[in-house]
């Protein structure tokens, strides 16, 4: 049977250096292009097509990637990813309207916090396991929106208005409808993030966050020191939250608690599991048809989560490996070493 | 404190926590409502209840949570579940199919309530019998605890007695043992569900009898409280459900005292963070972090 | 008393009410090969579990190398260079075979995620050494040809030997087997036993539990028997076998015995 993600692997694995550096150029290339396509079939009628790129596509797909460390690699279930969201967010929203730093120096600001987050939310959550580390992990994401909402220092139910865009940059303007330079300045950090998360994943973290999902009992026999892991998992996961939060609100300019409720967590949580746990096309690839369609289709947009809900059920018991399934999954080994 | 129980029930016979339960619970409640108001007829100008009349009726209710909720369950498992298991490979899937059942359950109710309150006409005078140290002995509270206990003995009965019970025991205990023996899994876990389901059904029922009212989303806001409930009294632990139950109602009233209510969910949340700091099995509970080898 | 490479001292483990293993001492030598049986559910794959830290010692203390392992994180153990296999295959059934083999070398690296991440050069030859070395080990147990398939597909007793292979690659000093050779048949028992001893002879001490008599017997240089949770016998293969308890504890006491 024909296996759309075996064949590309195979086509990469076959391919030497520069038809490698061809294939990803011109898959950049596509991807960079997809703002031209706006008025086409691609229309949506929702909102502007070029703004559902940038959020939520663009977005969830940044999302995706890190939530897609948390569960798809290492297989703890994390139901409250929207809090790191938030976080990176609403430190974009304070650090920007009170003080002079700009979006690229509050990024890596709203990392940190957001890894920070990681690590103190991690350290009690993950003794625990399934079910346990789910509830907990969704309590803490609406932990963080309540405190928001409650908290009147940082905007409380009104959010947090008139946060500035990025500076202007090589002449180009960031306007609030400048859409396609803020979907090209997120497509880089996409591909920086798939760059990040395939360098981990082909050494020792990848092998460790496998053996982990698999089976954690067997890895920590093994000499894993699976704890020190997960850890890692849950904070990179977060970073990676954190960072699309912080581009989130340098692009809307303005937030409020009710843009960081549960749904969203669920949201990129269906999108992992849609497009493959574990395998970053798929996950990406997951991100976009789940970002895209619900506003492209108008009676799905109500009733959004009901059929997102159907998705994780339909997806579980029918394709549990996703819709990109993989035979082989992601090399957890450099083959070029053994040459 | 009873829905903790039936999560703690559930769990604990079939070590396996079912996230949808929540949702099952909400539909008792929402099935609590529809016999009352639609069987009997019940408005909110009707006369209250009384005697053998109303006696006949809440046991009609509490019947109906009970089935809605039980036969929600077995479907619950016979979808969600069971081909998950049969499958068996992966570990999460069980718990994301769950997951998903309990959004659908709840998006369902919502789309058809329009996300309103829906109020339950009251079937009964709320007299109180007695007072004890300043607080009132009210009818309804005295019946929940009553019917509740009366269900409790039953179930700890039937568990202890009867061959499904004993059967339950053993797949909780040793599910591949349990095979060899020739016990039935799939009529074991169905009859499981089917009593979590009646028992969190009743939880259901006794919730309509104190507060009159339900909303799709009960059953993720009281669900969390009773997961919470379990975990800081112990899973698996009936004696831990029971304090567990007791601490949070007590956590929860001294946090709204001090800071407010909206503050009370983030209180609960860090004093449960720190618990399972210390104490990761909760306060009376078994290993939930126990690995087997 | 240098040659020995791990005691038990007066082990006690207790769950609730039952008694598992009750005051159990004995030495292993370094590289010897011995053997632990009893009939079934004595507390045999008990002592692997405490030795290997899945639990925790209820009484007594367990030395490796002269220092308690007692108390010890169970992937700290494994580092320090106690290894097993399990009873029932628990292999990571979507990786290959090599990279289970690699993922058990991991261990020892110095390499962690952040070197990963920015290709240091350490981490990329680590990452070629290790390698390497899996193969070789995997070559070693003879099952090299299936180093790129992935576990879940190989056939069972590839898998059995997998586990052995996987164990080796932590580099123990001590590999503790649990019932290896379970499901083999008799030509591949011949040849389980022909690779416990190669393993014995490349410098590693072996824990073996193993059911079959003929197997544990032929391959042992001393057995410990253990029955209700306690040692009843430890000592070389012949005396063992002619043991009256141990042959009481395997075939019970007949009835006109009192």
């Amino acid at each position: 049977m024909f296996n759309l993600r075996d064949w590309g692997a195979d086509l990469w694995d076959r391919s030497n250096k520069f038809t490698r550096i061809l294939i990803s150029v011109s898959a950049i290339g596509v991807a960079a292009s997809l703002p031209f396509l706006g008025g086409t079939f691609l229309n949506t009628p929702v909102a502007e097509y070029e703004s559902v790129l940038v959020f939520p596509i663009a977005i969830f797909v940044i999302m995706a990637l890190g939530l897609n460390i948390v569960i798809g690699k290492s297989g703890l279930l994390d139901l409250g990813y929207v809090a790191f969201f938030a976080i990176g967010a609403y430190t974009m929203g304070l650090l920007g309207t009170k003080t002079n730093l700009n979006s690229w120096e509050i990024l890596p600001i709203g990392i940190a916090m957001a890894m920070f987050a990681g690590l103190i939310l991690g350290v009690p959550a993950l003794r625990l396991r399934g079910d346990y580390l789910a509830i907990i992990t969704l309590g803490f994401g609406e932990i963080v929106r309540i405190t928001a909402l409650n908290l009147n220092a940082i905007g409380g139910a009104n959010g947090i208005v008139g946060i500035p865009t990025p500076p202007t940059i090589f002449g180009l303007e960031y306007t609030f409808d400048n859409h396609r330079l803020y979907y090209w300045t997120f497509l880089i950090i996409i591909l920086l993030t798939i760059w990040m998360i395939r360098r981990l994943s082909v050494r020792r973290g990848g092998r460790a966050w496998e053996s982990i999902r698999q089976d954690e009992d067997a890895a920590e026999l093994m000499g894993v020191p699976t704890f020190r892991y997960k850890i890692w998992a849950f904070v990179l996961g977060a970073s990676v939250g954190g960072a699309a939060g912080v581009l989130y609100a340098s692009k809307t300019l303005f937030i409020s608690p009710d843009n960081f409720t549960l749904q969203v967590s669920i949201l990129i949580l269906a999108c992992v599991i849609f497009g493959g746990m574990g395998n970053i096309w798929g996950v990406i690839l997951g991100a976009v048809i789940l970002g895209y369609l619900p506003d492209r289709i108008r009676f799905l947009s109500d009733a959004r989560l009901l059929v997102f809900g159907i998705v994780l059920v339909l997806m579980m018991n029918l394709r549990p490996d996703g819709v990109l399934p993989r035979k082989k999954r992601e090399k957890v080994l450099p083959k070029k070493d053994l040459k | 404190m009873l829905i903790a129980l039936g999560y703690t029930m559930v769990y604990g016979v079939l070590r396996m926590i079912n996230f949808a339960n929540s949702e099952i619970f909400m539909f008792g409640t929402f099935a609590a409502i529809i016999v009352i108001r639609d069987v009997f007829n019940f408005t909110q100008q009707s006369e209250p209840a009384t005697g053998v009349r109303l006696i006949f009726i809440l046991v009609c209710a509490l019947i109906g949570s009970m089935l809605l909720s039980g036969i929600i369950s077995i479907l619950l498992e016979l979808v969600a579940y069971r081909r998950l298991r049969n499958r068996g490979a992966n570990k999460l899937a069980p718990l994301i199919s769950a997951i998903g059942m309990s959004i659908v359950f709840a998006e369902f109710v919502r789309i058809i309530t329009d996300s309103r309150y829906v109020g339950s006409p009251r079937v009964m005078e709320k007299k109180s019998l007695a007072t004890f140290f300043g607080g009132d002995i009210r009818l309804d509270n005295t019946i929940v605890i009553i019917a509740g206990l009366i269900l409790y003995i039953i179930l700890q009965q039937f568990v202890q007695r009867t061959r499904l019970g004993k059967a339950i025991r053993a797949v909780s205990m040793n599910e591949e043992a349990s095979k060899l023996m020739g016990v039935n899994l799939n009529a074991v876990i169905s009859g499981t569900f089917l009593i979590g389901g009646l028992m969190t059904g009743a939880a259901g029922f006794f919730y309509i009898l104190k507060y009159e009212n339900t909303v799709f989303s009960i059953g993720f806001e009281l669900g969390i409280a009773a997961f919470t409930a379990a975990i800081l009294g112990g899973i698996g632990n009936i004696k831990g459900a029971f304090y567990g139950g007791i601490s949070l109602g007590l956590l929860e009233t001294y946090a709204s005292f001090f800071l407010g209510t909206q503050w009370k969910a983030v209180t609960v949340f860090l004093v449960l963070v720190i618990v399972l700091y210390f104490r990761p099995n909760g306060v009376f509970g078994e290993a939930i972090t126990q690995t087997r080898a | 008393m240098n040659n020995v490479i791990l005691s038990l001292e007066n082990v006690t483990m207790q769950f609730g009410g039952v008694v598992a293993l009750n005051d159990v001492s004995f030495e292993i030598r370094k590289q010897e090969i011995l053997g632990l049986i009893g009939p079934n559910g004595a507390g045999k794959t008990t002592v692997f579990n405490v030795i290997t830290g899945v639990y925790q010692l209820t009484k007594g203390d367990i030395l490796f190398q002269g220092e308690s392992i007692q108390g010890d994180k169970r992937y700290r153990i494994t580092n320090k260079g106690i290894a097993r296999t399990f009873q029932n295959i628990r292999l990571w059934g979507d990786m290959t075979a090599l990279e289970n083999v690699v993922t058990a070398t991991d261990t020892h690296k110095k390499s962690g995620l952040l070197s990963g991440l920015f290709g240091l050069p350490v981490s990329r030859k680590e990452e070629k050494r290790d390698k390497v070395r899996a193969q070789e080990i995997l070559d070693f147990i003879g099952i090299g040809e299936y180093a790129d398939r992935l576990a879940k597909n190989l056939p069972y007793g590839v898998q059995r030997r997998l586990e052995i292979a996987r164990a080796l690659g932590t580099n123990p000093k001590l590999l503790l087997l649990d019932e290896p050779a379970a499901g083999f048949n008799p030509a591949e028992k011949v040849e389980l036993a022909e690779t416990i001893r190669k393993i014995r002879d490349a410098g590693y001490t072996v824990l073996l539990i193993e059911h079959d008599m003929s197997l544990v017997m032929g391959v042992s240089d001393r057995v410990v028997v253990i029955d209700f949770g306690q040692k009843i016998a430890d000592d070389l293969p012949a005396k063992v076998q002619n043991d009256k308890r141990v042959v009481e504890a395997y075939l019970g006491v007949p009835d006109d015995a009192s």
